[in-house]
Parts: structure tokens; C-alpha cells; sequence
């Protein structure tokens, strides 16, 4: 017998229903199948007229992106695990024309509006001479098949169309890295909004292509708007100056945690590991009490934490709005630092506290390192929840004993998740706390709007963009969210004011599990 | 049954390749051009088209010429060709590949900077020019990029049902609006066929949704001369496993960059048959290679033989082949590391609507390009040809159609017959007993890939026909769609589709049965010897409405068959 298992798939006619509904299918599993193969079953075996588009089922014509469990990608390079049930929907943002086919005239006409072709100013020489370097990071981003999954999993299409999306700012690249147009595409980038994307990395995550939007188009663009001499937003610049002149991105409020702790040597009896602690900006200047939790949450493990006095910026903020030059002296900057460290107290590993300045050493700093020694950096950074449990191992972990009897449920920084590949990890440490019951949240991997210098630049689109995270949150029914990047935790604090729900980040939590698990 | 007329200038059916470069061409005339297709703007089967396009640029071998572009393709179709219309292929291919490259394209360069060339079968010189083994996509995307400068007016998911014919002229066509389901004229001064091929009347192919035949059905409906229907490619090389993405092509890329096949006994048997040219044998010759290894039992677990790029530098592959290396990685095998497993697979129609040298049919102000063309390729289309073939014949379609239309005005039409046409369809929907179109195209795959083969003989011909003609009689008037609604209903589509397919089955089948030798992707087991097949077959509907089939002198202008 084959394995079955249940697709539920939206429908709707508008000329017949007031409204979509949901209809159920049992489908026979067979090895490989993917959704669009699902699809096909259904509309052989049992309703001819289910509507979805497909074409060339192998991932080349862009044509069948519908939305697999809350999420769009293309159906037809999308595996099915015959274990889970799954949901198929349409595509957000586009009007349903029946079942998964969606109206795509929006799509179009935003297209059209950045004059999507190669612009000239006379007709080429024939032959045409283009060397192979012109065109290497283009034909990168040229692999687009236009599926619009993209577009549908936008935070920020989501709130508004003033944004093309990922797919149509990547055209915007696409044509501004072509040497044979003639068009000033950074300054139409700037006239679409290219400065609102949050660099959450959902159209990266998605792509059938792997196209890295975030980096080879939109910070691209930013990087040339910067180098054209046009003006950061007035929030975003204050960052940098900040981090140029101090090496830090905020002003100091309270005492920096760097400045109360009296040694940089958190050490244990017998330890199983050593690591250094790149405490990031915010936890050294207004998150203090995370960052002792966090030493402390190693050292309760048996994990010696070196915690460098002198710490830099890791420059996310330049980073993620055009400015490579304050970027690339941070990379070196904290490169010296934290090797210096390593070699002083025979180290390789560093835990960084910060899912946004943990992406930017990896994703960032690495390649700019490697570039310009041909060598990276010689530690590994690690994520805390990651440390704990890929290199300590549950089995050697001191489990917290303190019962916190709540309904928690776990925000996915994107620059965690997407950004460092650590999905699993922190759900995990929060279902060692005993009494707290995880609730799963379908959207928990969505932006919060925080990113990308869209907090600091655009505080009212990226409250927007908080709200809709806020009606996800609050739909789990969780008395508490978690999380693990301090950019996020002020965020949600902030759009959660006024409801029950507390934020808290996962160190903390777990700190007091450890101390209230000491007093029974 | 109601339906609503637009008027244009220009008509365009199908938005591949062929039917977008068209597009453009027409409209730089400044016409009122209309483009129809079955799929959004940008999807068309085209943008699976992976390895190339041939273009004697000479820019890594410098002896390359047109001349031997030409030679190459007559050898390669087995001297059945229309060689005039080879003539207009290699002598406007670099032309328009230029044009590409005005409108966008980003061609893979060589060290100087110029449009690089890889090998592919048959070709006495590295000719094909590439974007890594996504070119298809690549011109696609161009065009769609051209279009969308352009004045064409887009009509995506737009069914053409029946061609309109008036006096003796074009007309026009009939539509569904597949999105909303309304009934829909497309009157045009001249109208642009560019509706692709049909290798999904075979159950096993590598082509998308769309290539079921509509345009081959409508033509020969409409009057038109169709040529070399017989001739089918199989491509050596479509995956086996898994199961639905059995047929999906392996590009000859993969062979152009020095892969090689092997047998379950680990033994390059390409040797064995054509030891000169090995894996870069012809399509048709390594298709029949193959399919002997797996008859005589030296195939793989599932039926087909092994492809192995192992043994070159991973750099090179992942450079080159990162299609192929994504598409085998969503079937778990690595090709870096892991040989591929490969058997034939339906992939072109060298036939198709014959045309004249300027893009014309038979019948005045229509005009055909691209794979619903016929005649161009001969017996066999070189690897790479098929793209050169949309982008050269788009242009000249498009331009001649712009040419008939300043040239004569808007005829009139037979309201009659589109009121009937639409009946026709909408009795689909209305019909309470018969057969639905799944099963029926089940069916008909299976017939055409057990009898209509890559080895062909008689008695399997003769039942083919036999049953063809049983099915167009007693299954076509009986398609039925199971639920009775217009508004997007792939289940009503697949029933007009059905139609369509029988036709152009029965054309291939008929034609296959008349040519008792072998020639070309025509293969008899029981070939006559007397039968050297120097000559074209052409088809045609009698006064009577049945297929009436005739043979061709070749159209000759440089070189004589041996
Ligand atoms: C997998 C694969 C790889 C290939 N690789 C290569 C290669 O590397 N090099 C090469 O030269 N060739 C290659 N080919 C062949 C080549 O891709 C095709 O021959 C070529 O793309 C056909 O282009 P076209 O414009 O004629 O038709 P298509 O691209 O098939 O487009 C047909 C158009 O007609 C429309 N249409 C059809 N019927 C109707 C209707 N009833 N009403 C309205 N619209 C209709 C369709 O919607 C579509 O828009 C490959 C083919 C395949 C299958």
C-alpha cells in the first residue's frame, strides 16, 4: 500500500463562492513527489478543474509559485514529505482569479515602470566587446525566472507596492551592473524605495534560483547610492558616525557592560570549552543584564568565556545601507581583535550574542577578510543556542531546573535563521526549560521590521511591517515571545506594548531557570 | 454562443521564442501587433531550451562559415531539408543573435571578450553559443525584456482554438480567455503562427504543458500544407527517475563538454557504433545506440544508460552545467561525483506548416516560425538549431506579416463558422456522458510511444493509424469536461487540447506509415532498400476532409543527396 497523506488546497471560483474555502485531498505518496506532482494527482484523480499554472516542471519557466504551507515557492521543485499534511494556497498580494491562479497584472505593471531593459543611448558596435568580468556578477542575478515567490513572502510588498519587491529590485541590479545601459539606475533605485527593505532574506531563502537579493542587488544599489554621494536617512547616518567615532552604533546610556565587568576572564573548574563573547553594541550599551546572562549561561555549562574589553562594531549598520568603506575598516577591526583574543587565551570559537552582528562576522566580514589576506578570519562564530547544542551537545549540557510554567512561543531573527542557518537550536533550548509549554507560530521565521536600517531610517513603515508580526504573535496565544537578537526584542517590546505578552530574550530566560532551579 | 471581436493589425500566436521575436519585428513597423499565448508572458517552452544556440560567429574556431553551418545542417537533417530556407537560417543566424545581444542577452564570453561557442553534435566547429546550459531562459528573458519596451499588446492565457479563413486570406483566429472563460475573435490583416511543437502527444518527452500540437492542428484545419510530420526527435538523453521527471532533458551540453556513456557493464559503447564522433553522434543515432544497449540488457536499473561527467573538473561543471547539476540534485544525485542515468525522450518536431522563403504558408497573410515550422530542419535538427531557427524566422515572419498587413486591408469573416467553433467548445462543457480528456490522452500517449517509435515498422504503423483514426472518430466527439465551468478550468482546456493532439498524432502516424524506408529520426526496422527517402512528404486536408498525403520533390540549391 502507498503511503497517503492529506493536501489541503484553497479554492475558490468568484463567480460561485462568497468567499474561499478549504478542500481536502488524500494523495498517494510516490518517491521524489513534489507539490506540483500533488497537484497533478488532484486534478487527475479527482477535480479536473482545480486551478493552478505549471509549464515545465523542472524549475526553468517560473510559472507554478503558490504558497506550500504558508510560505511561496515554486511547486515543482518543492519535495514532499508524505509525513506532514500540507496546505496550498495562492500567492499573497495578488488577486485570485480562481483556485491558486492569481491575477499577475499588478507584477506587470511594476515592472514596467523601471524601464526593465537594457537602455541605450546608440545602437552597439557589432560585434560587441564584453569581457567576462563585466558580466560575473550579473549573470548571477540574471537567472531570475520571474516566479514572483518572492514577491509574495515580502514583508515589505506586504505593506506597500511603493516597493517593487525582491524579483524587480534584482532587475534594477541586474540592469545597473550592465555595462551596456545607459540609464542612472541608482537614482531610480532610490525613487523605488530600495532603502525599505529590512535585508530579512526570505527571497533568498525561497529562490529557486539562490539568488542572494539582499547582498547582490539591494546592498548593491545602496552601496552605489552611497558611492554617488547621496544622503543615508538621517537615523541610519547617526549610526555611523557613531560607530566611526566610537566604535560603537548608540550613544552610552547606562554603564556599558565592558566597563562593570571587572575582569575579562569568566572561568570554570573544569571546563568543556572555551570561547570568546562578542557582545555587540546593544548588549554592551543597553542590554547589560542579557550579557551577564549569557556569560553566566556558559559558565553554568562549564564553558570559560573570555569576554575582551575592547570590543568594535561589527558595522551592520553600514553594512546593510551602502557603506563598504566603514564596513570593510570594522571587519578589520574586529578580525584583529578577536584573533588577538584567540591566540591569547588559546581559543578558536566565539560566541556572538546578536543574530545581526553574528550574520555580519559570517556573511560579511568573512569573504572581505579572505579577499584581502586569502585567509578568513581564524575563530568560528557561534550563535549561542548553536554553541550549546552542536558543540557542548545536549548530553554534556547542564539542564536549568527552574520550572517557568508559561505558554512561550520563539520569534526567528532573520539574520538567525536565514542569516547563520540556526533554525532549530533556540526552540530546542526553550523546550529544555521545564514547565514551559512551546507554542509553534506558522510565521514565526517573518520579519519583525526591524532590519535593514528600516527601524532607524523609515520608523513608520517599519512599525507597519511590526504590526502584521504583531497579529501573528498574538494569534499563537503564547503569553510569551522569545528571541535571540536584541534588534528584535526591542522591536517586539515596542509593537507589543499595552498587550499581555512579554518578550524576552532566550539567555535571559534561561539564566532564570538556572537561578530559580538554584533556590529549590 | 456570444463571443467578443478584437481587431489588430498583426497577429502573433505563441509568445515562445519565435513568436515574441515576431512580435517585435511587426511592431517596429509601427502596427497595432497582438501577441496570444497559452501561458504568462516569459513562460513559453522556450525558456527550458538549455544548451545553445548556433551562430557561425567563429569566434573560438575562426574557420567556421555560414557555408559550413549550411553544410552541417543539410548532413545532419540527411539531405531533406529545404535548403533555401537553411540558406535564410545561417546567413541571417548572426544577425540576430547580435540583435539579441542589442536587446539585453548576456552571452558567456571567450577570453577576448566576444560571444563564446561550445561543440555540439554534429558540427564540424564549436558553433553553439551559450549562457551557461541556460540559454533558452536566457533569450527568453531578453525578449520579454524587448517586449515589454515595445507596443505588442499582450494577451496571455489566450487559447486559439481554429484558425479563420475568408476567401482564401487569413482572417483571423478564434480565442478562449482562459483566465475569465469568454469567447473571444482575433481579427488581424495577417497572423504569425508560432504555437511550438507537440511532444506531449508522446508519454515520455522533455517538452513543457503547452506543446500539444494546437498550432500543427489548426493549421492543416485551415487548409495549410504541413511537411516531414513523420520526423521526430527523440532526444538520447532524458532522465529516467523519478517518475515524474521521467523524459525532462539531460542537455546535450552535457556531451558537448566531454560527457560520456556508459553501459551497466561499465563499457563506453558509443565505440561500438560510431567510433569517429562517439557520444557527439547524432541525436537520432545516439537515441538508437542507447535504446540497443537496454534491449540487448546492458541498460541501467531503469531502462536507460549511464552519462558520466565525473571525470572533469568540478569548476568546469558547476560553471557550465549548473542547471543540470540542480535539477539532478533535487533527484539526489550529484553530478560531480555521481553519473546520470538517461533514455530517449520526444523532444522536437522537425516538421511542421510549410512555408516559403518568406515566411509564408499556404494559405496568403499567414505566416509560420519556430517549431510549428516545418521543412527547415530535414530528417534531424542539430542541437542548437531549433533556437537559431526561433530567432531567424521570428524576425522574417514578423516582418513579412507587417509587410502583407500595410499592404492589403482588414478582411471580413464567417460569423457562422466562429459561432460554430465556439458551439463546438461549449458542447464540451454541456455534454453529460463521455469520456474525460485524462483518460483519453492516456490513451493516445501510450499508442504513440509503443507504436509510434524511435524503431519503426509496418504492422505497428498500420494499427497505429488504424486506431488513430478510430479515436478521432468515436473519442474526440465525445470528450467531456467533468466540471461545466469557464473561469480557468484546466480540465475544459485539455478537452479543446485533445482535438488537437489526435490531429497531430494521425498526421505523424500517417506520414510514418507512407515512408517505407528509413530516413532521418525515421527509423524502419523493416526499411525498404529501395526506398532511399529523397523526398519530402506533405499533407494536406482533401475536399473530402481526410488527410491527403503526397510526396515532394526536396527543394535543392547547393547540395545534391549522395
Ligand atoms: C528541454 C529542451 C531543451 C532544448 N534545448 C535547446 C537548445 O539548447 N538549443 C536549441 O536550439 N533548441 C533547444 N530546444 C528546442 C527549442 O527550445 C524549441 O524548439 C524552441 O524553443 C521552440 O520555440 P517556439 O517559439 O517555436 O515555441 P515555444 O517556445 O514552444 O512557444 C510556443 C508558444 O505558442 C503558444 N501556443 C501554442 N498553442 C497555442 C494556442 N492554441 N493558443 C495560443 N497560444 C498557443 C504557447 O503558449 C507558446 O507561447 C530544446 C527543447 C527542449 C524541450
Amino acid at each position: 500500500m502507498a503511503k497517503k497523506f492529506k493536501t489541503t488546497v484553497q479554492r475558490y471560483n468568484p463567480d460561485m463562492d462568497d468567499s474561499p474555502y478549504f478542500e481536502d485531498f488524500e494523495v498517494e505518496y510516490e518517491p521524489g513527489m513534489t507539490v506540483l506532482d500533488a497537484l497533478l494527482y488532484i486534478q487527475d484523480k479527482y477535480d479536473s478543474s482545480l486551478a493552478f499554472r505549471w509549464e515545465c516542471r523542472g524549475g526553468q519557466c517560473g510559472s507554478c509559485a503558490i504558497k506550500v504551507n504558508g510560505t511561496a515557492r515554486i511547486s515543482c521543485r518543492t519535495k514532499v514529505n508524505p509525513d506532514k499534511d500540507i496546505l496550498l494556497e495562492p500567492l499573497d498580494k495578488m488577486p485570485i482569479i480562481k483556485d491558486l491562479v492569481v491575477d499577475m497584472a499588478q507584477v506587470t505593471y511594476r515592472i514596467r515602470r523601471i524601464r526593465p531593459y537594457v537602455a541605450r543611448d546608440k545602437p552597439p558596435q557589432r560585434p560587441e566587446i564584453i569581457q567576462a568580468e563585466e558580466i560575473e556578477k550579473l549573470r548571477e542575478i540574471r537567472k531570475c525566472i520571474e516566479c514572483s515567490a518572492c514577491l509574495s513572502n515580502c514583508p515589505i510588498v506586504a505593506e506597500t507596492w511603493d516597493y517593487p519587491g525582491p524579483m524587480i529590485i534584482r532587475q534594477l541590479a541586474r540592469l545597473q551592473l550592465d555595462p551596456r545601459d545607459v540609464e542612472d539606475r541608482v537614482s531610480m533605485a532610490l525613487d523605488e524605495a530600495v532603502y525599505t527593505c529590512t535585508t530579512c532574506k526570505m527571497c533568498e531563502d525561497i529562490c529557486p534560483k539562490n539568488i542572494k537579493i539582499p547582498s547582490l542587488a539591494v546592498e548593491l544599489l545602496r552601496a552605489k547610492a552611497v558611492e554617488a554621494g547621496y544622503p543615508l536617512a538621517a537615523g541610519q547616518q547617526g549610526f555611523i558616525d557613531s560607530i566611526n567615532k566610537t566604535g560603537r552604533s548608540v550613544p552610552e546610556k547606562d554603564a556599558p557592560l565592558l566597563q562593570t565587568t571587572e575582569t575579562e576572564e569568566f572561568l570554570v573548574d573544569t571546563p568543556q570549552g572555551r570561547v570568546a563573547f562578542f557582545t555587540g553594541c546593544l548588549i554592551d550599551y543597553r542590554m547589560q543584564d542579557t550579557g551577564r546572562a549569557l556569560i553566566e549561561v556558559l559558565n553554568r555549562n562549564n564553558v570559560d568565556v573570555i569576554v575582551p574589553k575592547e570590543q568594535w562594531c561589527c558595522a551592520s549598520p553600514a553594512f546593510r545601507t551602502g557603506d563598504v568603506h566603514t564596513g570593510k575598516a570594522a571587519a578589520v577591526r574586529v578580525t584583529e581583535i578577536f584573533e588577538e583574543v584567540a591566540e591569547k587565551y588559546d581559543l578558536d570559537e566565539v560566541v556572538v550574542a546578536c543574530a545581526g552582528c553574528g550574520k555580519t562576522l559570517r556573511e560579511d566580514h568573512r569573504p572581505i577578510i579572505e579577499e584581502m589576506r586569502g585567509e578568513p578570519p581564524k575563530f568560528k562564530v557561534y550563535d549561542l543556542a548553536e554553541y550549546l547544542l552542536d558543540v557542548i551537545g545536549e548530553e554534556n549540557m547542564v539542564k536549568p531546573k527552574g520550572r517557568i510554567e508559561m505558554k512561550i512561543t520563539y520569534h526567528e531573527p532573520c539574520h538567525l535563521g536565514r542569516g547563520q542557518g540556526v533554525v532549530d537550536q533556540p526552540i530546542e533550548l526553550l523546550k529544555m526549560v521545564p514547565g514551559v509549554e512551546y507554542i509553534e507560530d506558522p510565521y514565526k521565521n517573518r520579519c519583525c521590521g526591524a532590519g535593514g536600517g528600516v527601524r532607524a531610517g523609515l520608523r513608520d513603515l517599519s512599525m507597519k511591517i511590526a504590526t502584521t508580526k504583531k497579529e501573528y504573535i498574538e494569534k499563537t496565544g503564547a503569553d510569551m515571545v522569545t528571541t535571540e537578537c536584541p534588534f528584535c526584542t526591542i522591536q517586539i517590546k515596542d509593537i507589543l506594548k499595552g498587550t499581555p505578552i512579554e518578550t524576552k530574550y532566550i539567555p535571559d530566560l534561561l539564566a532564570e531557570s538556572y537561578r530559580k532551579g538554584d533556590k529549590k | 454562443m456570444e463571443y467578443k471581436t478584437i481587431v489588430c493589425d498583426v497577429l502573433v500566436v505563441g509568445a515562445g521564442g519565435a513568436g515574441c521575436r515576431a512580435a517585435i519585428e511587426a511592431s517596429n513597423h509601427n502596427l497595432d501587433v497582438i501577441m496570444l499565448s497559452k501561458e504568462l508572458l516569459g513562460k513559453a517552452h522556450t525558456s527550458m531550451a538549455e544548451g545553445g544556440i548556433n551562430v557561425a560567429l567563429g569566434n573560438v574556431d575562426p574557420k567556421d562559415d555560414p557555408a559550413t553551418h549550411f553544410k552541417d545542417t543539410v548532413v545532419g537533417g540527411n539531405y531533406i531539408n529545404n535548403q533555401e530556407l537553411v540558406e535564410i537560417l545561417v546567413d541571417n543566424a548572426t544577425s540576430r543573435v547580435y540583435d539579441l545581444e542589442e536587446m539585453g542577452a548576456v552571452f558567456d564570453r571567450t577570453p577576448e571578450g566576444k560571444i563564446a561557442q561550445r561543440p555540439f553534435g554534429k558540427q564540424s566547429w564549436r558553433r553553439t553559443a551559450y549562457a551557461s546550459d541556460r540559454t533558452g531562459s536566457e533569450i527568453m528573458v531578453t525578449l520579454v525584456e524587448a517586449i515589454r519596451k515595445s507596443s505588442v499588446r499582450v494577451f496571455d492565457e489566450m487559447f486559439a482554438t481554429k484558425l479563420l479563413v475568408q476567401d482564401g486570406r487569413i482572417a483571423g483566429v478564434t480565442a478562449i480567455d482562459m483566465k475569465y472563460g469568454d469567447y473571444l475573435v482575433f481579427r488581424a490583416k495577417a497572423v504569425v503562427m508560432a504555437t511550438g511543437g507537440a511532444g506531449r502527444i508522446y508519454k515520455v518527452t522533455s517538452n513543457a504543458q503547452l506543446d500539444v500540437g494546437d498550432g500543427y492542428a489548426m493549421a492543416y484545419e485551415a487548409g495549410c500544407e504541413m511537411i516531414d510530420m513523420e520526423m521526430i526527435q527523440f532526444h538520447p538523453t532524458g532522465m529516467t527517475r523519478p517518475e515524474s521527471a521521467k523524459g525532462r532533458l539531460v542537455t546535450e551540453a552535457v556531451r558537448g563538454e566531454g560527457g560520456i556513456l556508459l553501459n551497466s557493464e561499465g563499457e563506453r559503447f558509443m565505440k561500438n557504433y560510431y567510433p569517429q564522433v562517439m557520444e557527439l553522434a547524432g541525436r537520432d543515432q545516439v537515441a538508437r545506440s542507447i535504446m540497443t544497449e537496454v534491449i540487448e540488457g546492458r541498460g541501467s536499473p531503469t531502462g536507460g544508460a549511464y552519462l558520466s561527467i565525473s571525470h572533469l573538473p568540478k569548476r568546469i561543471v558547476e560553471f557550465r552545467l549548473e542547471s543540470m547539476i540542480e535539477q539532478f540534485g533535487d533527484a539526489g544525485v550529484d553530478i560531480r561525483e555521481e553519473p546520470m542515468e538517461v533514455s530517449p525522450t520526444c523532444h522536437h518536431f522537425m516538421g511542421g506548416i510549410s512555408i516559403d522563403t518568406d515566411a509564408q504558408a499556404s494559405i496568403p497573410g499567414l505566416f509560420a516560425s519556430g517549431e510549428c515550422m516545418g521543412g527547415l530542419h530535414g530528417g534531424n535538427r542539430l542541437g542548437g538549431n531549433a533556437l537559431c531557427d526561433t530567432q531567424v524566422f521570428g524576425a522574417l515572419s514578423g516582418e513579412n506579416a507587417a509587410k502583407f498587413a500595410k499592404e492589403h486591408s482588414l478582411t471580413g469573416f464567417d460569423r457562422e463558422v466562429a459561432k460554430q467553433e465556439f458551439d463546438r467548445v461549449e458542447a464540451m462543457l454541456q455534454r453529460k456522458d463521455g469520456i474525460s480528456p485524462a483518460d483519453a490522452r492516456e490513451e493516445l500517449n501510450n499508442l504513440m510511444w509503443s507504436k509510434v517509435q524511435i524503431f519503426r515498422n509496418e504492422e505497428d504503423l498500420e494499427y497505429a493509424v488504424k486506431e488513430l483514426k478510430r479515436i478521432q472518430k468515436e473519442v474526440v466527439p465525445k470528450i467531456k469536461v467533468d466540471v461545466p465551468i469557464k473561469r480557468f478550468n484546466p480540465g475544459w482546456h485539455q478537452a479543446i487540447e485533445f482535438a488537437h493532439m489526435v490531429t497531430t498524432a494521425r498526421m505523424v502516424a500517417e506520414t510514418a506509415y507512407m515512408r517505407k524506408g528509413s530516413r532521418g529520426a525515421h527509423y524502419r526496422v523493416d526499411a525498404d532498400p529501395d526506398d532511399k527517402g529523397y523526398y519530402n512528404i506533405v499533407i494536406r486536408k482533401g475536399d473530402d476532409g481526410e488527410m491527403d498525403l503526397k510526396r515532394k520533390d526536396l527543394v535543392i540549391t547547393k547540395i545534391q543527396p549522395p
